[in-house]
């Protein structure tokens, strides 16, 4: 970091360093508390925390989305959308913009960039690739731009950022799958999401940490591309190569794994999967036992409501662990964790009590997916 | 005047490029609350810059009357490699952009061989060398992550003098030292020749397989300038970066006047394709344009500019009347 190379932009990223030290301590001293320690909770004991300076309501915030091609997007659009429509949301809320900006990570880096520079108090955001927002960062830090980053969590301690921890998720499903294994032998199933992705890795460890210590069963992995119709079919594949499985953990496309074990003539086993109305459906009618997690995509809502706790003046940790949105089969019941009138795509459990926002399937399903 | 005329008709779609960005440049300056600042034109700039380099990289391939559909794989190998060896010391890093760009030409070569000398149609023959790419790239960098020097990286995305956006002037420095070069050798006449009609350029005595081969390399090495040119805006590497590059180059190109039957274009006009791409973005966005429709939109302004360029072909009443 030294030598020959030019001294200005050292010296620009130490003032701007600086400036953001300079922001922070503002900000210690005018600091308000957790609103909400329930649902606001440090990811783990390391976890720091963040203040800003206490700003002026009511507040431009924007979300800038990247892929946008699946029903989750959508309902996370929806759900933010929904949340910002009640009352007492509204009153803090001048401008909501909200931008698709596709899988090209520089796409959303100038969407970023073009927020900050139209002077946005603060952009939510699902990174497309969790590395690559240094730049951004600083570049908000020194326009007074907040950043919270949700579902894709990126690799920084300099913003606050929220998710459902994903090795708990996934170790949730396992468990469950556990439970109501009849003999806790024999072979159990896992698929996979994407390849390469970080969220797809931690899901699987945390399979793999509730698996592992049993010695009489045997993980066998497919990859099922967070898809339905791959998971239908690689299921399929599975039963058709390995004859019988005692169990599967599914990070999504539990109704594609359920349909293929129909098909088959595969005996019901236990089942640990997604949160779609539809899986919860054919789990019901079936009687699988196991468990429905949910990643759920009204985490744009409580992304938001962090947001705009921190123009407030309140006090964040840096890393949000959000209370897990799940249902054991014993508990489903019609109407209230799963709606047979409701199209099977839709993700439930996409409220978080904890944070005081329990969106309804029904608010979230009135909104568009467009910027208004 | 009549010599600059014709040289407006030959570049007839490059002119067209050039106008309708500065159209669709002013319509988003004037949307955008911020208007005409620095940060403005330096996010404007550099976010097209990646695009713009691999845009011009497939015009080589588009020129020869073949097409490249590993760039995009090319661009993210390079763009991972990139995230390993350009950081540490300041002689490392140097070196580390050499052996990037090496790579990348590499890459390109022997998508060149593969065509040239495999004699395999080039959209499969880079189909399955892209595969190839993208493992590799994915064997270097199964997750994101890395790092790339922030020194070069800061200096490249940001303004040189305070005021021209670096990524601006890189590309001009392409043009002006690779481009324009290669344009009036030997060898790129003989990539026009061989996509205006290879068998006449062959007979000719062209050496159509030199040309060819230098046309993929230099592919590969704009492909890799992009990659590097991601790596910095990004400060890391991600192999899977690459995806949505491949098409939208193709676009770029189309957009930018560049036939796809070969022998007409260039990379100036594609580097105003990749800017009214992006441009266009810019526009829907301050527009408040629903942003799921936004995919219709760059299509519908992709057909329409791809028919007015196809204008000129609709007046000539005889196919021969082109050669006059």
């Amino acid at each position: 970091m030294t030598g020959k190379r030019p001294k200005p932009l050292l010296w620009l990223a130490a003032a701007a360093l600086a400036l953001g030290m300079a922001v922070n301590a503002g900000g210690a001293l005018a600091q308000k508390p957790n609103p909400l320690p329930d649902c606001f909770k440090p990811w783990d004991e390391n976890t720091g925390t963040i203040s800003y300076p206490e700003r002026e309501g009511p507040f431009r915030v924007a979300l800038a989305n990247g892929f946008a091609g699946n029903d989750w997007r959508i309902e996370m659009i929806q759900s933010l959308k929904a949340w910002a429509r009640r009352a007492e949301n509204a009153a803090d809320i001048a401008e909501l913009k909200i931008v698709s900006t596709g899988t090209d990570v520089a796409a959303q880096i100038s969407a970023i960039d073009n927020m900050i520079a139209a002077g946005f108090d603060a952009i939510i955001f699902i990174a497309v690739n969790p590395t690559a927002f240094t730049g951004v960062i600083k570049r908000a830090k020194r326009a007074g731009t907040i950043l919270v980053p949700f579902d894709n969590i990126l690799d920084t301690d300099e913003v606050v950022q929220l998710n459902e921890p994903q090795l708990e998720l996934e170790g949730t499903k396992a468990r469950a799958v556990v439970k109501h294994m009849v003999r806790k032998s024999g072979k159990v199933l896992e698929v996979r999401g994407l390849p390469g992705n970080s969220v797809d890795r931690d899901r699987s460890i945390g399979m793999h940490l509730v698996f592992d210590p049993i010695e009489d069963v045997e993980v066998v992995t497919v990859i099922g591309n967070w898809d339905t119709g791959t998971v239908q079919k690689v299921v399929a594949d599975a039963i058709a190569t390995h004859g019988h499985f005692d169990g599967m953990v599914l990070q999504h496309g539990t109704v594609g794994a359920i349909n293929a074990i129909l098909n088959a003539g595969h005996d019901i086993v236990p089942i640990g999967g997604d949160g779609e109305n539809g899986a919860r459906k054919l789990m019901a009618k079936h009687n699988v036992p196991g468990a429905s997690v949910t990643q759920a995509p009204a985490m744009s809502a409580i992304a938001m409501q962090a947001a705009i706790a921190l123009l407030k003046g309140h006090e964040l940790p840096t890393m949000i662990a959000l209370p897990l949105p799940y249902v054991l089969s014993e508990d489903l019941e019609e109407g209230v964790n799963y709606f047979p009138d409701l199209p099977d795509v839709i993700n439930l459990g996409s409220g978080f009590p904890a944070c005081g926002t329990a969106l309804t399937a029904a608010e979230v399903l009135a909104e568009t997916a467009e910027d208004e | 005047m009549s010599g600059l005329l014709l040289h407006l008709r030959q570049n007839y779609g490059a002119v067209l490029a050039i106008t309708i960005f500065v159209i669709l440049f002013v319509v988003f300056l004037s949307l955008h609350p911020r208007g005409p600042s620095v940060y403005v034109m330096t996010t404007a700039s550099n976010t097209g810059a990646a695009l713009a380099f691999v845009a011009m990289g497939q015009t080589l391939p588009v020129l020869t009357g073949g097409l490249d559909l590993s760039i995009g794989s090319i661009l993210a190998l390079c763009n991972a490699l990139a995230s390993e060896v350009v950081n540490g010391s300041p002689e490392r890093v140097a070196l580390g952009v050499v052996l990037v760009l090496l790579t990348g030409l590499a890459c390109g070569l022997i998508n060149g061989i593969v065509v040239v000398y495999g004699r395999i149609q080039p959209i499969i023959a880079t189909l399955a060398s892209g595969a190839v790419y993208t493992g590799l790239a994915l064997l270097i960098r199964p997750i994101p992550g890395g790092e790339i020097d922030d020194v070069l990286s800061e200096a490249m995305t940001y303004e040189t003098f305070g005021v021209i956006p670096t990524s601006l002037l890189l590309i001009v420095a392409v043009v002006l030292l690779i481009w324009v070069p290669f344009k009036n050798s030997v060898l790129g006449r003989g990539v026009y020749a061989a996509g205006s009609s290879e068998v006449a350029a062959y007979m000719s005595g062209v050496r159509v397989d030199r040309s060819k081969l230098a046309a993929y390399s230099l592919a590969g090495l704009f492909a890799a300038i992009g990659g590097l040119f991601l790596g910095f805006q990004t400060f890391s590497g991600d192999a899977l970066i690459g995806v949505p590059y491949t098409l939208n180059s193709i676009a770029a190109v189309v957009i930018g006047g560049t036939s796809l039957y070969g022998g007409i274009g260039g990379v100036i006009g594609s580097i105003f394709g990749a800017y009214i791409l992006r441009t266009i973005n810019g526009v829907m966005f301050f527009a408040g344009a629903p942003p799921l429709a936004q995919p219709l939109f760059e299509g519908i302004i992709l057909l329409g500019a791809v028919a007015l360029a196809a204008l000129r072909v609709v007046r000539i009443r005889n196919r021969l009347e082109v050669m006059d």
